[in-house]
């Protein structure tokens, strides 16, 4: 192995080593399953999530979400 | 000085990509090799968005009630930023967390981006859909896309969180959980506080 290509690898080493590797009891594989996607480019799947959330939401409240809407509006 | 600035300034749109991007990466390297130089523009950001919220919401278009109101609101972010990111960096040694204040606050920093993104277009849309919204579909349609663009910001807002806490304290989901249970109600007293003394009604965290 070359020293440039052992010293990238080292580097890489250091890097995934310097955090405690993360885990949830039992939950681990969905923690993992949920992060890997979330790691690169999260925004489409957070406009989906938040999609499905505002309209849960729509559909517990009702035409009252635009209630909710003002008050943000208004909380700047 | 300068040549630090540019860099710092150079940094913080590369970070910026990435923290949309690829967030995870990004921050890793923010903690690691950021530098405070990267904060110059985050705060020349938070200052355009200052003197908006100024135009937006003093009572009178007079220099010295903009210029007082601009100066509350600069204090009152610096104020929150400073105690946030001081609460959770002591509550997480607390917890056990290894790091410096110094990179901890630079991480905590980009995540007042979303933030500032949300604020920035709840302003823009105040004046141009002034509130309140109407039951009509219009109205509805409205709302939906507006809390839809909302809870997107607050999602991102809170990966950015998790990502300062777990790389710049080094902690776990579990204690980074326990952080949030322990500074969640300190939190929400600061955040009556400032509502009550009218500096915010949702807040600039």
């Amino acid at each position: 192995m070359s020293d440039a290509l052992y010293g990238r690898f080292q580097k890489k080493w250091n890097e995934v080593t310097d955090l405690p590797p993360q885990t949830v009891g039992p939950f681990t594989p969905y923690y993992k399953m949920v992060t890997k996607r979330l790691k690169v480019m999260p925004l489409p799947k957070l406009i989906i999530i938040s999609i499905i959330c505002i309209l849960a939401l729509f559909y517990i409240f009702g035409s009252g979400i635009t209630f909710i809407a003002s008050v943000l509006q208004r909380g700047f | 000085m300068v040549d630090s600035l540019v860099v710092g300034t150079y940094s913080f749109a590369r970070s910026c990509i990435g923290i949309i991007s690829r967030p995870y990466e990004t921050y890793r390297r923010i903690i690691a090799k950021g530098t405070l130089y990267e904060l110059f523009p985050i705060g020349i950001l938070l200052s355009l968005y200052f003197a908006t919220n100024a135009l937006v919401k003093a009572p009178a278009f007079r220099p010295f009630v903009l210029t007082r109101h601009f100066i509350k609101t600069s204090i009152s972010v610096a104020v929150t930023a400073l105690f946030m990111s001081l609460l959770l960096w002591s509550v997480g040694k607390l917890f056990g967390g290894k790091g410096e204040y110094k990179r901890f606050f630079l991480g905590w920093c980009y995540t007042l981006i979303p933030t500032l993104l949300w604020f920035l277009f709840t302003s823009i849309l105040y004046v141009l859909i002034p509130p309140p919204r109407t039951t009509l579909p219009t109205g509805i349609a409205l709302s939906v896309v507006f809390l839809t663009i909302s809870a997107v910001l607050l999602f991102w807002k809170i990966i950015l969180s998790y990502l300062s806490l777990r790389f710049g304290l080094k902690l776990d989901l579990l204690r980074i959980f326990g952080i949030l249970l322990v500074s969640g109600p300190i939190i929400a007293l600061y955040s009556v506080g400032m509502y009550r003394l009218g500096i915010f009604r949702v807040p600039f965290l």
